[in-house]
């Protein structure tokens, strides 16, 4: 099969990155695959691409200013179709740029956000063309959308 | 061998010193991944970072697994079917930035194979009956499948 979509996928380290690999496992057959997580201990997979990026909170504004450039880099690079992210900041930071580049953007909140989407979520929830949490009660109906979780 | 991760954002030593210290009293073996904690384990082995692939070779020769309340040790505990017990970061002791692991608390208790402690004598409880904990007995990827499709369908069309 073609691979005909290719994919930028961002995330945190952690829980984040977890649920991101594990959607991003069942997408790779008929997708590209672009990753780029904040963690120097990670060491990506053969035929993997996973790009380095400063790690930034919500809490640190003036990290994010770095962490956006480096994300301008990599989509200028890489002209992904979709941008892909289940948070935080970073992810945040890759949609908005998306928004901004014209490129197709889906938001997974993650599934630690049981009470309220995620505050990077809220930031962004606007922006993403695709915006989904992986808790029915979570979704509107509209924009807000639940279509499955990663357990 | 019991295996105790407390993740890389923050550290937890009311966790690792109450999982040493039973450790300790009952003569077993632990290995903690500890990030910046300041109190360093007397009993335990442990590393501060653990890399992936050293990461999953503790979890996987672990029988029983324990992790503050965040979702990349429960589903790489469950994936693999071990028996977790996860106890939640408390925002007020500065172990966290909000207390969204104690929301989550209740809903991961009600997975299989999780059990969950909202304090360190919740958790020396468990410790205590172990032999009774199991691991997820079959994990159910509907929900994931799902979720793949809907993307697929929506990245592709």
């Amino acid at each position: 099969m073609n691979k005909t979509k290719k994919i930028f996928a961002i995330s945190s380290p952690g829980g984040h990155w977890i649920q991101l690999t594990r959607i991003c496992n069942g997408l790779e057959g008929r997708n590209q695959i672009v990753y780029a997580m904040p963690d120097k201990l990670f060491k990506a997979k053969k035929d993997q691409t996973v790009y380095s990026v400063i790690d930034v909170s919500a809490d640190d504004k003036w990290k994010l200013i770095p962490c956006a450039l480096q994300i301008s880099y990599i989509l200028l690079k890489e002209r992904p179709d979709t941008i892909i992210s289940t948070g935080a900041a970073p992810g945040a930071v890759a949609i908005m740029l998306g928004k901004l580049f014209g490129i197709h953007t889906i938001w997974v909140d993650s599934i630690a956000n049981v009470q309220t989407i995620s505050r990077a979520g809220r930031m962004i929830q606007k922006r993403a063309d695709i915006f989904l949490t992986q808790w029915p009660h979570l979704s509107d109906g509209t924009k807000i959308q639940h279509q499955g979780s990663v357990l | 061998m019991i295996f105790v991760a407390v993740g890389t954002q923050f550290p937890f030593d009311r966790l690792i010193q109450c999982i040493d210290e039973w450790a300790a009293e009952n003569n077993m073996p632990v290995h903690a991944q500890i990030a910046s904690g300041k109190y360093t384990p007397q009993h335990a082995s442990y590393d501060r970072f653990m890399t992936t692939d050293d990461f999953n070779e503790k979890l996987t020769s672990a029988d029983l697994i324990i992790s503050h309340a965040g979702m990349g040790n429960i589903i790489t505990a469950l994936e693999n079917n071990k028996p977790i017990i996860v106890m939640n970061r408390q925002h007020q002791l500065g172990e966290h930035r909000n207390d969204h692991q104690a929301d989550g608390l209740e809903w991961m208790s009600k997975l299989s194979g999780v059990y969950t402690a909202s304090s360190t004598d919740e958790m020396c409880d468990l410790l205590n009956r172990k032999h009774e904990l199991h691991g997820s007995e079959h994990h159910d990827m509907a929900q994931r499948s799902r979720l793949i499709a809907f993307l697929d369908q929506a990245i592709n069309a």
